[in-house]
This record gives structure tokens, sequence and C-alpha cells, in this order.
């Protein structure tokens, strides 16, 4: 029993009884706003703080009112706290836990007195869309409008230190997903499992059982034989093998072919399936009238999940509010736990009310008032009584009848709208039904079905047998047992359970139809009056439906407001598009562990331990540089050098017709390559945009060996694949070698030398000259080398398996160690490039540039046969390129003009007109002089030696074309 | 603000597609030249394509001249577009970022930034310190994979209330006299000799001579209505919200290598968006891989932000043109216009591409402004090299 | 998510797929061509909202290209084959 402490400190809490979820015999601590509370575990947030006595759990969007405990069932806006460095969570679903911070958000000062509040004074003039109307003049003061705006706007806060959560990612496989584990859900479940299928059963709640849990089903229309009591589902779905059961696991959303996303905590699942059942109930729908959103306005299903699952009562005196039987059980129920009932007002006449506790609750001495709703709900920060009124023989309300009850608890209880967002996204179509005032599903797609209260079904005897017919089909879908002819579902609507259809009753306070948005029913008159007037312009006007809810709790209400303005029908006005996620879920959890790649060569922990600089190239991780890159391009124009090129792509090509697909593939000459020999060549598109380029080399008759840029390797690698199986493939090959094969570029006069050291192959100039390709063994491992010069000197690419790439790589740096070699990285590369003039494909050219004009037209042989990009290029060849990339030096040569600076030209006036840009520019360490490669004009580039000026930091700086490379124009020193 | 009116038999001028550009057109030839007998044919309800689905951002720092001439003006008309409609579009110049993770990235953004400042466009590339003074969220310490360099920084640049655009310009449109259908849909398009003549709808026909396609993803299908094909491919987009937060973001973020932009409204949301689907598609179904690969990227700029959830995801459709510049004006069909290939970046254009088409539809000729947007550059092969900033155009 | 069926590996994440885009056939012989039919084989597509043949790559298996219909509004794919089955 509960002592008179604990009755001090929960006034709100019941006597103990069964079914409740909560350990009475633990007591933990948690602080709401820096005040002490207690819980039990087992207790949300919200059950806990309403066992206290507190109503008021947060403050409304717009105006600021104080809201309390609405559905109790993480839909509805209004139990949104500030949890730690956790915003938004919903206070009726999240557990407590020992110590939890919890603060109320959006509040200013307090949540007890908030200034902000104030904003509903000025009401009259901030109706629906009022930012629209105003501050339009004078437009400079709109920043500041705006900044206030924005500060009373937004819920909880993000803290800039929150550490990034751990969370992860899990995929399920199954035939038969069931989203829902209330009566209907298991009972589907059940059915399909025992078929044979695979089952995944999901609830978002912490136990099966759905409204079983905190309804007793002692529903007449139940006989009950029909209805297994939970337990005895509970027991069924253990013993079922093929059932795996998710509890606290939200389904969020459908997917093309059945692939469905849920979250469980921090782990998100992805799920294939074959069948999907919708058994996610329904949404109680609240009632608009007077103040509607006073804390102590509560739904019917919520006051019983606080009252069986949790002990907890917010109130010692009910009143009712219904148009159904269910308003009826709930009142019966609360009776029956000794709660004070103090009316039930009917909308109905008595003879229209079936429910079997109707005697006995009038015997137990419960005023009813029949064909009577409630008006307003009374009080300033929750309730304190409730205004009433009968309905008059037209139906209208007569306002002449209300009288006041007091009450500190209203519970409406006046229908149901399914939740079948998942069936919608699936593509099902749904209409309205008039006999049950509910919109509900009437065809789905092939493997989706719906039951229970989502399907409109709602005794549970009906949904039982529904669920058995339904997963029995489920099952028969995805190949267990005959198809019995069910396509999509029955739902059972013939039980009198008859929502209303007065969603609003008329007034002259607020009455919120809204309450994320604090949309009013006078709101959206305003709205559709104003001309949005269909329900999707009435959604984006009124913001209506755009909040936390989502629609959960005004979609349906909003729908009969509209329709009733427009004087149209439910099903003429429709719904507004269904879209994920059924609720909200965290970045992190859709994020999962962080999983973008990064590639590494065989040599990553060697450079690293060396001192090198890491870069990150497209996928790749390489050395920028090893402390000093302007010494290291030195080192290879005077020494040697070694550069670690392995993330260049590698295609080996075999078969007899290689030569003709180079020949098309490539702007230049291939059939006349003879074995032995490297080419370099550029690819293109039919655009006659430049792809890429690399050289490619005649291994042996049929054997072609081809590299291409790194961020290129797998785009040219599907290019080619493409081209091969398109009708370019007969007799070859493809092999990419990228990852088998790694790649040093070993470059500077001492290169030879340094190879020598380490292999028997004949190196002298003649055996081995400049653009040819040799089979050797390097430090006895099997090699590829290509004597090429991207450096601009005397050097050799070394291939090798990947395997021993790090031997080769040590052996060459300990046989240059007498040659003074040195490691070099991507920047000094850059730099001696950029000596030699030679592009790099993406830097110096874009995704426009086509090489006639990228001064590469030494390698555009437009005499031959067709080849990728050649009509384009004709037409570029005969009309003359718009642009040439060309060479250029600073005057004032200490000047290095920053990459992307644009070039212009001044007017008379001082006017600039950009006629190129800078694509690469270095201080040449070799030549002591600023250095770049830049698009000009064409007249202006021919000429060798023609001033510009490049605008640096706004100032116009001259620069002079140059033609040549910088450096070795002849190319001596790579045929050394 | 705007009202329902019978199809008449015959318009002067029929605009197809009730979006912002369309719109737009209606009330600056209203406004600009008194071509008032006009109809705006929308098959669903106004705004309901891109103009409803865009993440409403306006910049105007762009890479190739042409472009940058043009979006600037259009910053310029949404600078005064509130007054103009007397309805408050809520322009917020917040300032846009755009990052750069790599040198290649940097060089872009310098490109980008010369090009603006030499056309007048304030923007400028800034510095890890700069960008951490205006984003205090974002991560700029040494990362591993996607460092943040520097940033492309540009004032003007900021968020506007895009359905706002919409109502505004109907608004003004219905008050001077143009026909805004909707749910009426173009089933087709009257061709006689070569020149428009009328155009089919599900509510009718109507006789006209001058038909405008502002059907901005769904542009070929109408363009094929009268035998002319477009170098389009539609593509989805999507975007999605998250709920409300205290402000805590006050410029706009874009991440090109990690297909990214964020920014917060004024209620407190942040709305995201990335780049194009992986595949061609009319269908706005949303994906969950665009969720996943959204959320790793935006808590790779902001890792605070993993406890924030996502609300509502979104898809709108996008027609990308081979050199991510729009289609405007003339067309081989005499009286056929045509205002497409608005791949990603639309809704920012929305106000110059009304004006200046109304321009065009009232004198017949094209304005220089949008002269290199012409149909005819492909076969001129003159395309413009909006293409070549690669980076996520939003 | 999508599901694709690849002719060699059987049906499969669309994630494992490149796009390939609407299905051209480069011309036979481009120098017959004036530069306006080049340029249409460059750049214009039918971009239909309806079935389209389209090139798929099963990059991320075992690296075939091959054709798809797919119906482009709603994304239901309606068969795939190889391309040497095209006229099939």
């Amino acid at each position: 029993m509960r002592t008179e402490h604990d009755i001090l400190i929960t006034p709100n809490r019941l006597h103990p009884k069964g079914g409740e979820v909560i350990d009475r015999t633990t007591t933990i601590r948690f602080t709401f706003d820096g005040v002490e509370y207690t819980a039990h575990p087992g207790d949300t947030v919200a059950s806990a703080l309403t066992a206290a006595g507190v109503q008021v759990l947060s403050r409304s969007f717009k105006y600021h009112r104080p809201r309390g405990l609405l559905c109790c069932s993480g839909h509805c806006p209004n139990c949104l706290v500030q949890i730690g460095d956790e915003p938004n969570v919903r206070a009726c679903t999240r557990p407590v836990e020992a110590g939890m911070e919890v603060r109320a958000q959006n509040v200013w000062p307090s949540l007890n007195r908030d200034l902000l509040s104030l904003t509903q004074l000025g009401s009259r003039f901030m109706p629906v869309g009022f930012y629209y109307k105003t501050f339009i003049r004078p437009q400079k003061l709109w920043p500041l409008y705006e900044h206030t705006l924005r500060h009373i706007a937004g819920l909880g806060e993000v803290h800039i230190d929150t550490p990034l959560g751990e969370f992860d990612k899990q995929y399920l496989h199954t035939d038969v997903v069931v989203a829902g584990g209330g009566p209907a859900g298991i009972g589907a479940a059940l059915a399909a499992a025992e078929a044979g299928a695979q089952v995944l059963l999901f609830d978002e709640n912490p136990t099966l059982g759905g409204h079983l849990r905190f309804t007793v089903p002692m529903d007449s229309s139940s006989p009950p034989e029909a209805s297994k009591n939970l337990p005895e589902l509970l027991e069924a779905v253990n013993h079922q093998p093929n059932i795996t059961v998710f509890t606290d696991t939200s389904v969020l959303g459908w997917y093309q072919d059945h692939w469905l996303c849920a979250v469980k905590g921090t782990r998100l699942f992805k799920i294939r399936t074959k069948s999907v059942i919708v058994a996610t109930g329904a949404y109680e729908v609240p009632l608009i009238f007077d103040n509607n959103d006073l804390p102590g306005v509560m739904l019917g299903s919520a006051v019983q999940r606080l009252v069986h699952l949790f002990g907890v009562l917010p109130g010692k005196q009910v009143v009712i509010v219904t148009a159904n039987e269910d308003g009826w059980d709930v009142a019966a129920d609360l009776q029956s736990l000794g709660v004070n009932v103090g009316a039930i007002v009917e909308e109905r006449e008595s003879n229209a009310c079936s429910s079997p506790y109707r005697d006995g609750l009038i015997n137990a001495g419960v005023p009813v008032f029949y064909r009577h709703i409630i008006v307003e709900a009374l009080g300033s920060n929750a309730v304190r009584g409730a205004k009433i009124t009968r309905i008059d023989e037209h139906g209208e309300i007569s306002p002449k009848t209300t009288q006041s009850l007091h009450c500190d608890l209203i519970v409406t209880s006046m229908g149901w709208t399914p939740a079948t967002e998942l069936a919608y996204m699936a593509g099902g179509k749904s209409e309205y039904n008039e006999e049950r005032a509910e919109i509900i599903p009437v065809s789905t797609p092939p493997g989706i079905y719906v039951v229970g209260r989502a399907s409109g079904t709602h005794a549970l005897d009906s949904q039982i047998a529904e669920a058995q017919q339904i997963g029995t089909a489920a099952a028969a879908f995805v190949g267990f047992g005959e198809v019995d002819g069910l396509t999509a579902h029955s739902p059972d609507i013939s039980k009198p359970r008859r929502t209303s259809e007065r969603v609003c009753v008329p007034g002259n306070k607020k009455r919120f139809v809204c309450y994320c948005e604090d949309v009013t029913d006078e709101d959206v008159q305003t709205a559709i009056a104003e001309g949005y007037d269909s329900i999707e312009l009435l959604k984006r006007y009124s913001t209506i439906s755009m909040g936390p809810c989502q629609g959960a709790m005004c979609s349906m209400n909003t729908i009969h407001l509209c329709a009733h303005a427009n004087s149209s029908t439910i099903q003429e006005t429709g719904t507004t598009t269904a879209r994920p996620p059924t609720t909200p879920v965290t970045l992190g959890a859709l994020a999962g562990q962080n999983m973008e790649p990064v590639q590494t060569t065989p040599i990553h922990q060697w450079h690293l331990d060396h001192g090198a600089d890491m870069m990150v190239a497209g996928f790749w991780l390489r050395p920028n540089h090893y402390g000093d890159p302007a010494s290291e391009a030195m080192g290879v124009r005077e020494r040697a050098g070694l550069i670690d090129v392995s993330p260049l792509g590698k295609l080996q090509l075999t078969g007899p017709g290689v030569p003709e697909l180079l020949e098309r593939i490539y702007t230049n000459q291939w059939k006349n390559l003879p074995v032995g020999r490297v080419r370099y060549g550029v690819m293109c598109n039919d655009e006659g945009v430049v792809l890429n380029d690399g050289v490619c080399a005649h291994l042996n008759d049929e054997t072609w060996y081809m590299t291409t840029t790194s961020t290129g390797a797998t785009p040219i690698f599907e290019w080619l694949q493409w081209w091969l199986q398109s009708g370019w493939g007969e007799g070859i090959h493809l092999t990419d070698l990228t990852d088998a094969y790694s790649a040093f570029n070993l470059a500077g006069p001492q290169s030879r030398a340094v190879l020598e050291k380490l292999t028997d192959r004949n190196l002298t100039n003649k055996a081995f000259p400049y653009m040819r390709v040799r089979s050797a063994k390097v430090a006895d491992v099997p090699c590829r080398l290509l004597r090429i010069g991207f450096t601009g000197e005397l050097s050799y690419e070394v291939h090798c398996p990947s395997a021993y790439a790090l031997h080769i790589w040590e052996a060459l740096m300990d046989a240059g160690r007498e040659f003074g070699i040195a490691p070099f990285g991507v920047e000094a590369q850059r730099i001696l490039r950029l000596e030699k003039a030679h592009i790099i494909v993406g830097q110096d050219t874009d995704a426009m540039s086509d090489p006639l004009s990228a001064n590469m037209a030494w390698a555009v042989k437009l005499d031959k046969p067709d080849f990728l990009g050649k009509p384009s290029l004709m037409r570029i060849s005969t009309e003359g390129p718009k642009q040439l990339l060309v060479g250029f030096k600073m005057v004032d040569s200490d000047v290095v003009p920053d990459e992307g600076l644009q070039i212009v030209e001044p007017d008379a006036d001082g006017r600039l007109t950009i006629t190129g840009w800078v694509t690469s520019s270095r201080f040449s360490p070799t030549l002591a002089e600023a250095i770049g490669l830049c698009w000009l004009p064409p007249e202006l580039a021919s000429q060798d030696g023609a001033p510009f000026t490049i605008r640096i930091d706004g100032n116009l700086v001259e620069a002079r074309v140059h033609h040549d490379a910088f450096y070795d124009p002849d190319g001596e020193r790579l045929r050394m | 603000m705007w009202r329902s009116h019978e199809l008449k038999k015959r318009y002067d001028v029929v605009i197809i597609g009730g979006g912002a550009h369309g719109l737009a057109c209606a009330y600056y030839l209203a406004e600009e030249h008194g071509i008032t007998d006009v109809a705006i044919l929308e098959k669903s309800y106004i705004g309901a394509g891109g103009s409803g689905r865009n993440t409403a951002i306006v910049r105007s720092n762009y890479l190739t001249p042409e472009g940058v001439r043009f979006y600037d003006e259009s910053v310029k008309l949404y600078e005064q577009l509130s007054d103009d409609l007397n309805f408050n579009v809520m322009f917020s110049q917040r300032g846009h970022l755009t990052l750069a993770h790599t040198d290649g990235g940097v060089n872009t953004m310098r490109r980008r930034a010369e090009v603006n400042q030499i056309e007048g466009v304030d923007s400028r590339l800034i510095w890890p310190d700069e960008i951490k003074r205006l984003c205090p969220y974002l991560d700029v310490s040494d990362h591993p994979r996607y460092p943040i360099l520097a940033a492309l920084y540009h004032p003007p640049g900021g968020i506007i209330r895009h359905d706002a655009v919409v109502w505004g310009y109907a608004h003004q449109a219905d008050v001077r006299g143009a026909h805004i259908h909707q749910n009426t849909e173009v089933t087709g398009i009257k061709v006689k000799k070569g020149k428009v003549t009328g155009v089919e709808t599900t509510r009718g026909r109507i006789k006209t001579g001058t038909v405008l396609n502002a059907t901005a993803g769904w542009a070929s299908t109408i363009t094929t209505m009268v035998d002319i094909k477009l170098p389009l491919t539609t593509i989805p987009l999507q975007a999605c919200v998250t709920e409300p937060l205290k402000p805590f973001l006050d410029v706009v973020v874009v991440s090109g290598s990690l297909h990214v932009y964020i920014s917060q409204t004024d209620r407190g949301e942040l709305v995201m968006g990335a780049s194009v689907d992986p595949f061609s598609s009319y269908s706005m179904a949303g994906s969950l891989t665009f969720l996943e690969g959204i959320a790793g990227h935006v808590l790779e700029l902001f890792p605070a932000l993993s406890n924030v959830r996502i609300l509502r995801q979104w898809a709108g459709i996008c027609e990308m043109p081979p050199d991510y510049s729009p289609i405007m004006g003339f067309t081989p069909v005499n009286g056929f216009l045509i205002d497409v290939g608005w791949g990603t970046y639309g809704f920012k254009a929305s106000p110059i591409a009304g004006k200046t088409l109304a321009e065009l539809i009232a004198t017949d000729k094209t304005p220089d402004l949008i002269a290199p947007f012409r149909l005819s550059r492909f076969e001129e092969n003159d395309l413009v090299g909006e293409k070549g900033a690669a980076s996520v155009g939003h | 998510m999508l599901l694709l069926t690849c002719p060699n590996c059987g049906n499969r994440n669309v994630s494992e797929f490149r796009f390939g885009g609407e299905l051209s056939s480069r011309p036979k012989d481009p120098s017959a061509l004036s530069s306006t039919e080049w340029a249409n084989y460059l750049y214009m597509r039918n971009n239909v909202m309806d079935a389209q043949t389209e090139w798929w790559h099963h990059n991320a298996g075992c690296g075939l290209w091959f054709l798809a219909e797919r119906h482009t509004r709603t994304n239901e794919v309606i068969k795939t084959y190889p391309y040497a089955k095209r006229n099939a």
C-alpha cells in the first residue's frame, strides 16, 4: 500500500494492480527543470511526472500555451522535452532513467511563467499565414523581424559539444513482416508462421499486445471464446519458431520492392521482405472545442495507458466526452478502479448507445448527458471544469443550454483514424467510409495487407478472425499454402462502433486542430477562404500536419474541416501524401557507423613512418610531401627520387582485337605501335571532351598494358567494359590490375644507376630507350618497367605485384642511398610536371575541355578512321577552338598567381572582361620563377610572349604567354 | 488569393505549368507588357512540382559569367519581391558557404569567387577560422576524410519561403487578369504548318498562338507533343527536414564533395538535400538510400547533430541538361516556347526566368541575358560551361 | 530499394548497379552525319515517362552491362536481358 509520503510526492499514483509495467519496489530519481522527482523502473518520463502531479510539460510552438499529456503514445507534440543533450524527446514513451536531466523546451524564462505566451494576446493580429502579410515594408527591417521570429521558434536545443553517438545497422531478410504487435498483428503473424512463413513481428512498444496491454477486453461484441487473452497470444508467439519479435522497434517506412526500414534505439534495421502486413492500429482523434489544448484534456486511450501501465491518473474528477462505445469502456474501466467519473457527455441519443456498461454506470450514479457535447475546457493552466451544452434537434449546438461541470480531467473518446501510412507508402488506396467516419484502405499492391484497426476493424473477435485470414493469405502469397482469393483485406465494419463525424464544436476561444503548429479551426477556415482550398495547399499554407506529429493528431480533422468549408465530400477532399519516416528518426541511426572509405597503398605505413604529410586524392590517401616539396623536386632534377604512384589505374587488354579498340578509344594511332613500345594517349567521349589520359604499353603480340589517372581507374574500366560489351569487344579480354599491381616512379639522372643495382636487365639507353616497356626482375621480383617521363627526367615506372610492393620500394630506396635518392610526393610531382608543361586531366581541363583546345593537338589524329569524339573534334578543328590552354610566366617572377584566378582585360572605364583563367601555377625551384598554365583566347595564346593580365587580390598583374616547356623544352633529359 | 475560372475558348498566351516560373511569367507579362489574356494550366495544384519541393536556396555565385549575371538579376528581383508582390516571401539573406575539402575544390571555389567579384557579386574565399566564426557547429578539425580546407562565402545567398513565391506571383497574376487553372492537364498541342494553334486539356480545347512550356521536370512529356526532342534526362532529387530546433545554424552550408546542403528555416527545422538520384525516373517516392547517405554526410560536417531527428523526406524531379544550364526561348515550332532544363537550379531563377520570357513573348526577341541558354546552342556546339564547376549545384 | 535482375547473378539491390542512361546506339558511320544529326545523337533524349529501355552495369558484381525495361514513373522493372538478346 502507498504510504502518506508516497501520496505526498506522487499524488496521482494509484494503488498497485495487475498488468503494470513499473517495478514499485525500486525508486529512482531524476530532475525536470532542476526539480527532483521520483519514478519507478518502467515509468516513462511523462508517467513519472504525471504521478508527481506535473501537468504542464511543454509550451506550444506559436502561442507558448501550456500543454500537457494528450495522446500518451508518442505521437502528439505535447510532451516533447530536452533530455540532456538530446532535443525533442517524447516524454510519454521514453523510459525514465536514474539521474536523467529533463528540461522543458522553448520556454522563456520558465515553463510555468513563459512570457512568450503573451504572443497570444496579439493573436488576432497573427492569424494563419500572418507572416506572409506582415513585415513587408520597409524591407530593410525584415531581417530584424526575422531575427526575433527565429528566436521565438524552434523547440529543443543542440549543444555544440554533443558527442557523436554510437550507432549501427542490421540487415534482415524474411518472408513476411508484420508491423504492429497488437492482437491483429500477433494473430496475423501466428497464422503466417503456422503456414510455414518466416515472420518478423515489430512493435514500437516495450512489449507486444497493443491495446490489450491497457484495455480490458470487456467489449460485448467480443464473445469470450473468440477473444483470446493476451497471455495466451504471447505464449503462442513464444512457441512459434518462425516468428522473431522486435519490440521497441518502429517500422519507419516502406520503400520500393518491399524494402523496409525500422529503428530500435541506436540500431537501424534494413529489411528485405516478400510481404508486409500493416497492423499499426489507429490514432485516436481529438475533438476540437474551446481550449481543447488545456492540460487535463486527454484522449481516452491515453488515460487508459497511464492507468493500466503505470498506475497513474492525472485527475480526481473525470468527465468523459464521447460519441461511441469506447468512451463508455473508458468510463467503466475507470469506475472499476475506484475513480470518480463525474459525468459522461454523450453525443448520441440514449437509444443509440449499446454499451454493456451503460446500466452499471448509471446505477452507480454516474450522471449521463445524452445528446450533449463539450464546448469548452475551463481553467487557465489546467482543467478546472468542462462547459457542456445540448445538441438540438437539427444537430446544432444550442448555446442557451450550456452548463458547467466541475472536473480536473476531461477525457475525449470521439473516434479513430487508421494508422495506415505504410500501406499508403506502398501504393495502397483509401476511401472514406461514412459508416465508420474513417478513411480506410480499400486496395493495396500485391503482398501488402492491412489488418485490425488499421483496416477499420475494431472489434477484437473480428480482428482475430481477420488476422487469421490475412496471415494465411500473406503466407500463401510468399509460397506457403494456397492463395484463397483474398487479395488485400476485408475490414469488418459491421460492428456498430460508429465514430462521430463531428470534429469541431464552435465557440469563441481558441480551438486547436493542429497542436504542433498551433493552428485553430478558424485558421483553417481563413486559409480556405483565401483560396488555399485544396488539402495540399491548405497544409502548406497553414503548416498543419507538418510538425512533429506529421498529421497523426490532425489529418483527419483537417480533412473534415476542409471538406465542410468547400461543401465537398471527404472522398473528394482526399488526403495528403504519406511520407517516410512514420516516426521521427535520428540522423545517427540513419547514418550508422561512419563507413566513408579511404584506400591506402602497400607503402602507406612506410610513408607515415618517413614523415609524409598525407592528402586525400579521390578515394586514396597519398603523400603530399615529406617536409619540403621544393627540395624533393630538386632532388629529382639533380639526383634521383621515388614516388608511389600505385593509385594509377592499371588495365590489361589481351587478344587480337586490342589494336582496333585502342584506335577507337584513343585520339591517336595505335596499330603501328610495335611490341616493346609505350605511347601516350588521350581518351575523349563523343562530345570530344577529354575523359582521361595515360600511357599504353604493347607488352607482346596480343597483350597491352594501359594506365589511367587514379580517379579515372574505375570509370575508365567501366567505360571500356561498356564499349567491349556493346559491340567492340570481339577477341578482347580486359582485366583490371589496379589493385593487383603497385607502381613507383623512379626519376632523376641517377635513376638508371639505382635500378641497375637491382636488375640484370640491360638498362642502357640503347637497349632500353625512352618510351619503351621491358619485363625484368627487380630485387628478384618479376616487374614491368615503363620508361616514361611525367617529371621530365630520365625515369622508370616500376610496376610490380602488390604483395611485393614494399619489398621493392625498400630495395629501391636502399639501392639509391649512395646516389642521394629521396622519396617525393604529389606536390613535388606537380611542380616537376608543370616545369614540363604537362597537363593534369581534371585540373587543367574540366568537364567541357577538348584536347585540341587543351594544347594536345599533337595527340589527335583526325586523319585516322572513326574514333570516339572524332566528329566533334573535326568540327572544333574546322571552326577553331574558343580558348587554348597555354603556358605562362609572370613578369614579376616572384608572384605566383593562385590557381583559379581569372585573366581579365580592362576596358577604357576599367570594367573587366574575363578572357581566361589560371589552371596551374607554382614557383619553379629549377628556374627560380613563377610559371603556370592558363586558358586564353586563341589569338592571344598563339603569340609566344604575348602579355596579359591576371587579377590577383583585385590588382591586375602582368604575365606572358610561354609556348615551350619551361624546362628542357627539347626533352633531352628524358632520352639520356 | 486567386480565383477559379471557366476555361475560355482562346487565350493570347497559354503557359503550361503553374509553378513559380510559369506564374512569374504571367505576372511580368501583365505588369511589364500589359498582356493579360493569359492562361496558366496546372495539372495539379499550383506549386505542386519543383517549386514546392526544392530546398529554397537562392544564390548567384555561379561559375560562368553568363550564369552569374543571370542569377544575380534573379537575386535582385528576389530582394524586392515582397514589396512588388505585397506578400512576404521571407527572403533571408543569411549567407551561403560552399565548402572545399580538397586542393582542387579550393581552386574551383577561388575560380568562382573571382568570376563572381569581377561580375560584381559579393563572394569570396574564406578559411577555416572565419568558417568557424560563421558556423560554429561545423567540424573544422583536422578531419581525415573530408577536411574543411576553405569555403566560398557568398553573403547575399540565403533561403526563402518557396511556396510564398508561388502564391505571391499567383495572386498578383490573378489580380492583373491572368486565369490560373488548377487540375487542368494538357493532353495535346495543335500545330499547323509549323505554328502552334491550340492546346488540348482535360477540361477542353484552347485556341492560342503562343504556348510556353514551363513544366521543368516533365518538360519532355510536353515537348514530345510537338515532336521536339530535348537534351534532358529527368532524375529525382530528394530532400528531408528535421524536427524544429532552436536556431544554431545561420548560414546555408553546402558541400559538393559530400553531396549535401543544409540550412535552418525560421521555424527551426533543418532542411537538407543531396545531389540527384543515381538513376533517371519520374517517380517522387524517395529512397532510404538517400536518407542514410545524407545523414552520414551531415554528421561528417556537424557531428553534434546525431540525436536530431528527421521528420519527413520527399522528392521532386529535375531534368538535367548536358551543360547544367537552362534551355529557354524559341524552338523549331513557331509559337512554342520553352523554359526547361532547370536541373537542380530552377527555383532560384524564377523571377528572372519569368521576366525575361515575358519580354521574349512580348517582343518576339530573345533578351541578351538568356541568349546563351537558347536551344540551338546544342547543334551550334556552343554549350554553357556551368558543368565545369562539377560540384553539387545548390 | 529497387531490385534489379542481373542476367548473370539474379536479383540484387539496385545499389550494386550503375545506371547507364536510356538505350541509344552510336551511329555506324558518324562521318555521314550532318552536324545537327550528330548533335542529336550526342544530346537529345526521349526521356519518356513510360517504359524505357536502358543500360545498367553490375559494377559491384559480375561487370555485365545489360538492358532493362523499366517504367520511369513507377520504377517497375518489366524485364532485364543481355545486350546480345536485345532483338530477341
